[in-house]
């Protein structure tokens, strides 16, 4: 980082209405955190999320939830009632200087307001309006009640996660956690929006968005679907690793500190792989027979696979802590930048996020974070919240 | 009837690979951009290995199922760019294009001599966006990811599963399919502000630290509670709460119960039906759903609180009677009455069964000339002016070459086919495609 002052994110210049619960914050936050000027219009007393923990020592309180604020850098509040005519009549003046509208309201709620696109394009013909909603504002499920864990269900995540019978016998398939369905939601939301600011920028018109949540994560599983289009396979869950058609080698492995470490070790056992695999165990002498010229054949690494992953893999992994194994194994497998390297890490909990010592830290877990903006002679990192919003 | 596209003009030199990157630039073609694919047979890395090749056809470079869904609305260039001659062409192609995306491992295009400084000698407002596991600076630049490796690092993996077992992780590599969102979100805000200042700029997107702020909440109950992950009953499977553990939130929105996936006539593996009650209200409409059953009037239940108390309890009786239904009917009765309820959907189930996704045409039917007519997934948003859509099927291996060489680079048709002889566009020693030999008459 240099010391100049920070550049203006790429989005500076941009309004966006923020009309989002839950489901929606998100992509405000993303649009707020590069730079747009996000206005978050809550009903008076406050959006009902933030009255969801956890809360700032324990204590609930609408100014103390941790989860509105994680979602809610980077945008200035203010407080509106649509369905009042004068909360009406501010919306719309409000709409006409704005560039984006991001709304989560369920379909047909804006329009019976008058609050719909047409009427509010009608003024501001540049104006971008996105509907982000659970199922899009058309098809049989269009008014279903959603939440995190049923998108996870009905998308396909659920079905592709979860455990081996021998690890959980009888468990059900599992949902990631985290909060993601909105995550991808808004993902895909952000994109439409972009794309639409994109055009206007050539063609000086704005557009209309119907963006589905339940259709993100539908399309968020990977090869799932496409290994039952061509192929008819509906894949199985299996413990911390890929779905799979039949089986396939353990990732997972247990350190010496009680830490999990992810080990993509199966599907790479090719000669030159397991050279370097015997070298980073032998750093800790337990490359077991792996140096063995007979691990050059093919044919012995396919015959003794589980001899490979479970015996000394497994043992290597479980003679040091989490860490040492995940450098290591990094360090040995692509020293400055060599292109095949080991793929070994650790699965560790989110406090492998060191804590920074301050209490406000949350500027730079802003999700724009992971992208860096670089030009000629300036280095800046996008993303953070405007100071005292928290 | 032809619609105007958001990217209409815009083009993108592709070098990625495997999934994530190719991810990024399906959504860019989506809308309209011309996405060149820069590819070269001996190192080729998402064609092959294939497992979703059609059981009925020979595993090649142009057979892979899951490529062609994930590579359509694309141009396929051969080129050896490890070639002085095929470096040349590519800074040709660099000089008449808007965006260079890649996820190679760090600082690759660099050692090439296409760094993003090089980048803007040739075209000075260029988009570049770079997609690596760990980012192109730190101490850990060169470390290597695939999705797997950015979700554990990042404590995605660690934060899903039941308590006191294993991480159930993700299924599959999220961070593939979401760091291509971030790469498709990197390439449109870069172009978006060239569009506005006529400044190109360098965006350096890390795989991994793009997962961290996905574990949602669960970061500030760290950095603000000291509240870690590694805790009693976390994390609680698909409930709000592990029943007999502190009584706090696990980032999965309200704390309530029923919050849990229960099993549905027939009980076949992916019989499941998801049910949540956030309030008082809703659990009352189930209650009424399941024909109000004596034990769903006992007092215990009447809370969100007793409902947590006695979950174990609850989740038997609610499962016993989500027994009787397949999961498709138990989703219309509880959501005809205001219930939150959903079924745990396969590929299968989204493809054939879900209605809305078919009401939404979510799997529209493509030709594609090796593998035939199939389904292709589309975008999930609909734009009123500007629709994305399918309408490429992914490309062959180089089957664009002589249009990009020869119709968009200028390059005479004599010297297409020196650059076959070569090995600029092809390996000497490879094998051709029949579509190879009819661009060389």
């Amino acid at each position: 980082m240099s010391d100049d002052p920070p550049l203006p994110g790429p989005l500076a210049g941009l309004r966006i209405l923020e009309l989002a619960d839950e489901t929606g914050q998100f992509c405000g936050k993303l649009l707020g955190d590069l730079g747009a000027d996000v206005v978050k219009i809550e009903p008076p007393g406050g959006e009902p999320n933030r009255r969801i923990g956890p809360f700032l020592d324990d204590i609930p309180h609408p100014e103390r939830s941790l989860s509105f604020w994680y979602y809610n850098t980077s945008k200035r509040g203010i407080t509106l009632n649509p369905e009042t005519a004068d909360g009406r009549q501010l919306f719309g003046r409000l709409a006409a200087t704005s560039d984006v509208i991001l709304e989560t309201f369920r379909p047909g709620v804006l329009a019976s307001l008058g609050l719909d696109y047409e009427s509010l394009s009608a003024k501001n013909p540049r104006l971008i309006m996105c509907a982000l909603t659970p199922f899009g504002q058309t098809g049989p499920w269009r008014d279903y009640a959603s939440s995190d864990l049923l998108h996870m269900a009905a998308g396909g995540e659920m079905a592709s996660s979860g455990y081996d019978g021998a690890d959980a016998p009888n468990a059900p398939p599992i949902a990631p956690g985290g909060g993601n369905a909105w995550h991808m939601g808004c993902h895909f939301a952000y994109v439409a929006i972009m794309a639409a600011l994109i055009y206007r920028t050539v063609a000086g018109q704005g557009q209309y968005i119907d963006a589905s949540i339940h259709e993100a994560c539908a399309l968020t599983t990977e090869a799932a679907i496409a290994n039952y289009i061509y192929r008819g396979e509906v894949l199985r869950r299996q413990t911390g690793r890929h779905h799979a058609s039949g089986p396939t080698p353990r990732t997972q492995f247990r350190a010496k500190d009680g830490a999990y470490v992810c080990a993509l070790v199966a599907g790479r056992l090719n000669p030159k792989y397991v050279r370097d695999l015997a070298e980073l165990l032998d750093t800790n002498g337990m490359a077991g027979d792996l140096k063995d010229p007979k691990y050059q054949d093919p044919a012995v690494i396919a015959a003794n696979t589980s001899h490979i992953i479970d015996d000394l893999v497994a043992n290597f992994i479980a003679s040091l802590p989490a860490e040492e194994v995940y450098h290591a194994a990094q360090e040995v497998a692509s020293p400055g930048a060599r292109c095949e390297p080991r793929r070994l890490s650790s699965t560790t909990p989110t406090c492998m996020i060191a804590a920074s010592g301050k209490r406000w830290s949350t500027r730079s877990s802003a999700a724009a974070s992971s992208i860096q903006a670089k030009r000629p002679s300036t280095t800046a990192l996008h993303g953070g919240s405007p100071d005292g919003r928290l | 009837m032809s619609r105007p596209r958001a990217l209409e003009n815009i083009r993108v030199v592709d070098f990625s690979w495997v999934r994530a990157g190719p991810w990024a630039t399906r959504w860019l073609g989506a809308f309209g951009a011309e996405i060149i694919k820069i590819e070269w047979p001996e190192n080729e890395r998402g064609r092959l290995p294939s497992t979703t090749t059609p059981q009925n056809l020979e595993v090649n470079l142009n057979t892979s199922g899951n490529f062609n869904d994930t590579n359509v609305n694309k141009k396929s260039l051969s080129l050896n760019v490890r070639s002085a001659k095929g470096l040349e062409i590519l800074k040709r192609l660099i000089a008449v294009s808007d965006i260079v995306i890649e996820n190679f491992s760090s600082r690759v295009l660099q050692k090439w001599g296409l760094g993003y400084r090089e980048l803007c000698e040739i075209k000075p407002d260029i988009v570049y966006v770079s997609m690596s596991g760990y980012g192109h600076t730190g101490r850990h630049h060169h470390y290597a990811t695939f999705g797997p490796v950015a979700q554990a690092v990042s404590g995605l993996t660690y934060i899903s599963g039941l308590p006191d077992k294993p991480p159930a992780g993700w299924g599959w590599s999220y961070m593939d399919d979401t760091g291509g969102m971030y790469g498709a979100m990197c390439a449109l805000t870069g172009l978006y502000h060239r569009n506005m200042t006529g400044q190109g700029q360098h965006i350096d997107l890390s795989q991994m630290v793009a997962s961290v702020p996905l574990n949602g909440p669960a970061l500030l109950d760290f950095t603000v509670n000291g509240r870690g992950s590694r805790r009693p009953g976390y994390p609680p499977g698909n409930r709000a709460h592990w029943p007999g553990t502190p009584l706090v939130n696990n980032y999965r929105g309200p704390t309530v119960a029923p919050h849990n996936a229960y099993r549905t006539h027939p009980g076949e593996y992916n019989d499941w039906c998801v049910i949540v009650c956030h309030t008082d209200e809703e659990w009352q409409r189930l209650v009424q759903v399941m024909g109000a059953p004596s034990w769903a009037s006992s007092p215990k239940f009447a809370t969100a609180i007793g409902r947590l108390q006695h979950q174990e309890e609850l989740d038997e009786h609610v499962e016993t009677w989500s027994m009787t239904f397949g999961k498709y009917e138990l989703t219309e009765r509880c959501q005809a009455a205001g219930v939150r309820a959903l079924p745990v959907q396969s590929a299968e189930d989204r493809v054939k069964h879900d209605p809305q996704l078919r009401h939404r045409e979510m799997y529209l039917e493509m030709e594609h000339p090796a593998l035939g007519r199939h389904k292709v997934q589309n975008a999930p948003f609909k734009l009123s002016e500007t629709p994305a859509s399918n309408h490429l099927p992914s490309p062959l291996i180089g089957q664009h070459t002589k249009e990009i060489v020869e119709g968009l680079l200028g390059y005479s048709h004599e010297e297409l086919r020196a650059g076959f002889d070569d090995g600029t566009f092809w390996p000497t020693k490879r094998a051709r495609f029949p579509y190879m030999e009819e661009m060389l008459q």
